[in-house]
């Protein structure tokens, strides 16, 4: 089981949860952020330019291709550079997770047991 | 060392508070997110459920007012709970939290647990458990 953080650009958000939706990854927490990497504006030196987090919980199966999903999805499209984005389009981290419980159920699923994680009631 | 998020309901968010200082934990934080789980919210059109989305709409923060476009993808305003705690503490912290924030419906929100490698006080840097503490 990974955690997955995206910082993303708010336009692009909904376009990543559309996309994430139709391969059947639709659970998802979304956080207004602010902050900056490379990008610190356009017109003046900007430090606190608003982005979207999304974090998401998934099965190691589906780790690879929900990072696929986000990184093309929330990708700028240049003219002049069609293969790669523009500076601020934002970044994805990818972190360990030990359990996940549901609230509801008070169910377990753990990964640290060597069961592979399921994707049933939890994720 | 561990971090845990939890995702609960804003009206849970006082007993959260209450039950976890007297367990004796001391550092929180909160933040105001929109989520949804696999079942997209879908739970809110059973007539059975007490969790109504007007309800929930009524009583959720200003700052975080949702869009048309995120009712519709049954993104619904949900508090965010962050504690780094030590080992030993973590079963008794997840205790707490689901027997306070477990109503049986659907939206009682999720327990993550993650590994964390160490933690620095600003105000003098001292640093691992101690910083807990």
């Amino acid at each position: 089981m990974k955690m997955i953080w995206a910082i993303i650009r708010p336009e692009y958000s909904q376009k990543v949860i559309d996309a994430l939706e139709k391969i059947g990854i639709s659970a998802m927490t979304r956080l207004h952020v602010t902050g900056h990497g490379a990008e610190i504006g356009i017109t003046a030196n900007y430090s606190e330019i608003p982005k979207e987090m999304l974090m998401l919980v998934l099965p190691d199966i589906d780790v690879a291709r929900a990072v696929k999903i986000i990184s093309t999805v929330a990708k700028t499209w240049q003219k002049e550079n069609p293969r790669h984005g523009a500076v601020g389009d934002g970044k994805i981290f990818v972190t360990y997770v030990d359990d996940a419980y549901t609230i509801r159920t008070a169910d377990v699923r753990k990964t640290d047991s060597g069961l592979p994680a399921k994707t049933g009631t939890a994720l | 060392m561990k971090k845990i998020i939890a995702i609960i309901r804003n009206e849970k968010v006082e007993e959260t508070k209450y039950a976890l200082k007297n367990l004796g934990v001391s550092g929180l934080t909160f933040l105001h997110v929109t989520g949804r789980g696999s079942s997209k919210s879908s739970f809110l059109r059973d007539k059975k459920n007490p969790y109504t989305i007007k309800g929930i709409l009524q009583r959720q923060n200003p700052d975080t007012l949702l869009t048309e476009k995120e009712q519709e993808l049954g993104f619904l305003p949900k508090r965010m709970l962050i504690i780094v705690a030590n080992d030993n503490d973590v079963i008794p912290i997840i205790d707490t939290l689901i027997t306070t924030n477990q109503t049986g419906h659907h939206g009682d929100g999720k327990i993550f647990v993650c590994p964390m490698i160490s933690a620095i006080r600003v105000r003098n840097g001292e640093q691992g458990d101690r910083a807990l503490i």
